[in-house]
């Protein structure tokens, strides 16, 4: 935010260094101004004159001698520049790069713990439940989770360190730890409409992705930044693109869509969360839903129990970890 | 039988009760398996059913007990004359007058697979008792496992366990000591292992030290002493490496073991492996596997390799394969696939599509065909009967 009001609050300091004297001889010279007061441009610049001097009264700022002719055409110059570029900068106050990246910061957390339950319903009506708890440590650097639920998967655990750049699955029917490449995080997450990079993990919507914002729109209810996220070049992730509604207030990612990988007009996917609660001062969604577009499925995420900024020890994540 | 089940029973039932009194986790599966194949213009059918009972508890912070029960039942054709797959030329080598013993039968039993206590402290894990022991980084071969051999058509299919002691000593957070002893009548008999595995950047490392007794038979004598075909024992001695990671984008992973064997030639293992999931969901494996065990030709085959193969006490006859693998998921609980094992040294093959369906949240169904391309000789010989088989496992 500073990287935009500063340069504003700079050009009224230069305008406005005077005292109470000169705010009055000010006054007196802008009677004498080339237009006279029926002039409509100069009752619009006036009424505008009259709110930024406001502006400077409250900032205790006062404007500086002013002796010619030319200085008030300046100032007048000046005044129409900021009265038009103000409303615009203070539109624009945050650049795609600080949104994605405070996303990101809400994300990954220092560490926390949360059970979830993922509920993945079919075309044909079925559902599929699963639950698991996961661990995160390091603000996302460190990632474990094990299922809970059903029994086919129950002791089933991914451990993911490095930004999920180290993937390892444990499966206890057959006591086997095996290492993953960075591939697998396109796979379904146990056939849900998640994969384990729609989850976000580590820092993928900064790394994999450049960010572009977009007009800022209403979404669910939410004031929101809209973003468009574009595959950056060289990177191997099954999206050309994301569209993103953060909330303004809190900076969760109220809505992402998905694109396909070949042809960004195509909407793949639609994630959109919900049930937002505060919990240890970190906005939590505690509901999220994934739609699959081209399948007509929907996966839910609910979480059922989440906890920030717990102690964790190292020896969780790693693979003596892993097969407890 | 009946005494079993009712042993059973009662074991369940007991451990229900307790087990919702304590930390207790009672779970497992029932599998119900049938299986075809075409045998000299006949198709055979042999029916399984299988009850896995897992018990774990967590005694304390620092112990963990846990075991699992099988019982397994067969129907239909539950004898199978192994001499039926072989090539008619080979069959003049069994020893006259003992064809009866090579009739595999699938007989019901019961059996502890596992059950052991695992102690873990700050500085090191003791897991006692009857366990998984899964060694290496390939999916199909396993060059540092001397424990067991995958089933080439199912690889995922769990292991059985294997008396051990067992000790893991953690080496800060990226390496671990592992040591295994794993007892026979003697202690020059039994198993011993030494494990150093670590992380170097991306890539997982291991380095395997064995020595193990390996029980070869010799299927052209027979012992009629202890009515078996002949033993001969001889002490194995291997030293492994494997290792598994990323490389440009693609999964990676190698393994590699040297035996010097007592009683026979010396031998090499040689796996390498790579995998890679497209954004379209496919999922792609390919596994090279060489054994310098096997045969570079299908005509230096005799009963031996054939009969250590099918009796899973070596892993290959041939020298060389390959192994592919694809798999996509087609619905939502639906995947489908194709593995093919090609025999380089031999020139034959299997195809073997796969499917695996999730019928419910703990039922599942996996099937697969094999259909082998070979002649009469080759390892995937069409005479080694094409089939198939259909499993439906629930959990609870």
């Amino acid at each position: 935010m500073n990287k935009i009001i500063i340069p504003s609050l700079i050009i009224q300091k230069q305008l406005f260094q005077c005292h109470r004297e000169e705010r009055r001889r000010f006054s007196r010279l802008s009677l004498r101004a080339p237009w006279g007061r029926s002039n409509p441009l100069r009752k619009r610049l006036d009424c505008r004159v009259a709110t930024l001097l406001a502006m400077t009264i409250n900032c205790k700022r006062l404007p500086r001698p002013f002796r010619t002719r030319n200085d008030i055409v300046k100032i007048y110059i000046a005044f129409i520049l900021v009265l038009f570029l103000v409303p615009a900068l203070c539109g624009q106050e945050l650049t795609g790069e600080d949104i994605v990246q405070k996303v990101n910061d809400l994300f990954n957390v220092e560490s926390g713990y949360a059970k979830a339950k993922m509920t993945i319903m079919t075309t044909s009506g079925q559902k599929r439940t699963f639950v698991y708890e996961s661990w995160s440590k390091n603000k996302g650097e460190k990632n474990l989770v094990r299922y809970l639920e059903p029994g086919r998967v129950k002791g089933q655990a991914t451990l993911m360190l490095n930004n999920a750049d180290d993937i390892w699955m444990y499966f206890p029917r057959t006591q086997r730890v095996r290492k993953l490449a960075s591939h697998a995080k396109k796979q379904k997450m146990q056939g849900s409409d998640f994969s384990y990079e729609d989850m976000g993990s580590g820092d993928a919507f900064i790394n994999d992705f450049s960010p572009k914002r977009l007009k800022d729109e209403k979404m669910e209810g939410y004031d929101c930044y809209k973003l468009e996220l574009t595959r950056k070049p060289d990177t191997d992730v099954s999206y050309s693109r994301l569209i993103m509604w953060v909330i303004k207030e809190s900076f969760v990612p109220v809505v992402i869509d998905y694109y396909d990988e070949d042809d960004p007009a195509l909407q793949e996917k639609r994630l959109v969360e919900s049930d937002i609660r505060v919990i240890d001062n970190i906005p939590t969604a505690m509901k999220v839903v994934m739609h699959n577009k081209n399948d007509n499925t929907q996966t839910e995420l609910e979480l059922l129990e989440v906890r920030y900024n717990i102690t964790l020890a190292d020896s969780m994540f790693t693979e003596r970890g892993l097969k407890k | 039988m009946k005494k079993w089940l009712s042993v059973l029973v009662f074991l369940s039932l007991g451990l229900s009760a307790h087990a919702a009194q304590d930390s207790i986790e009672l779970f497992g599966y029932f599998e119900s398996q049938a299986m075809g194949a075409d045998i000299k213009n006949e198709f055979l059918l042999l029916y399984s059913n299988k009850l896995r009972v897992d018990l774990k508890s967590s005694l304390s912070e620092k112990v963990t007990f846990a075991a699992n029960f099988d019982y397994i039942t067969f129907h239909g054709k539950t004898e199978w004359n192994i001499l039926d797959f072989l090539p008619s030329d080979l069959i003049a080598e069994a020893p006259a007058g003992v064809e009866s013993f090579f009739v595999l039968p699938f007989s019901d039993r019961h059996f502890l697979d596992n059950a052991y206590i695992k102690l873990s402290f700050k500085y090191f894990d003791l897991t006692v008792g009857k366990q998984q022991i899964s060694l290496g980084t390939g999916y199909v071969w396993n060059p540092t496992d001397v424990f067991n051999i995958k089933e080439l058509f199912d690889p995922a299919y769990e292991q059985p366990g294997h008396n051990a002691l067992r000790l893991d000593v953690p080496l800060g957070s990226m390496y671990t000591l592992t040591t295994l002893f794993s007892p026979e009548d003697t202690w020059k008999n039994s198993a011993k292992l030494i494990q150093i595995k670590g992380r170097i950047s991306h890539f997982d490392y291991s380095l395997t030290g064995i020595e193990k007794v390996w029980r070869f038979h010799d299927y052209t004598q027979f012992d009629f002493v202890n009515m078996n075909f002949l033993e001969l024992p001889g002490k194995r001695k291997l030293l492994g490496a494997s290792t598994a990671g990323e490389l440009l984008g693609l999964g990676v992973w190698a393994e590699y073991a040297y035996n010097w064997m007592e009683n026979s030639e010396d031998f090499y293992e040689l796996v390498v492996g790579t995998d890679y999931t497209f954004n379209f969901q496919t999922y792609m494996m390919v596994e090279y596997y060489r054994n310098t065990l096997g045969k570079t030709d299908y005509e230096q085959y005799n009963l031996n390799d054939w009969m250590r193969m099918i009796a899973l006490e070596q892993k290959a006859i041939s020298r060389d394969q390959i192994y592919v693998f694809i798999q996509h998921p087609v619905a939502d609980l639906l995947s489908v696939g194709i593995s093919t094992i090609y025999s380089i040294s031999d020139n034959s093959f299997a195809l073997v599509p796969t499917l695996n369906y999730s019928l419910s949240d703990n039922v599942e169904v996996f099937a697969y065909l094999n259909i082998n391309f070979g002649k009469e000789g080759k390892v995937f010989a069409k005479n080694m009967g094409n089939g198939g088989v259909i499993r439906a496992r629930v959990y609870f």
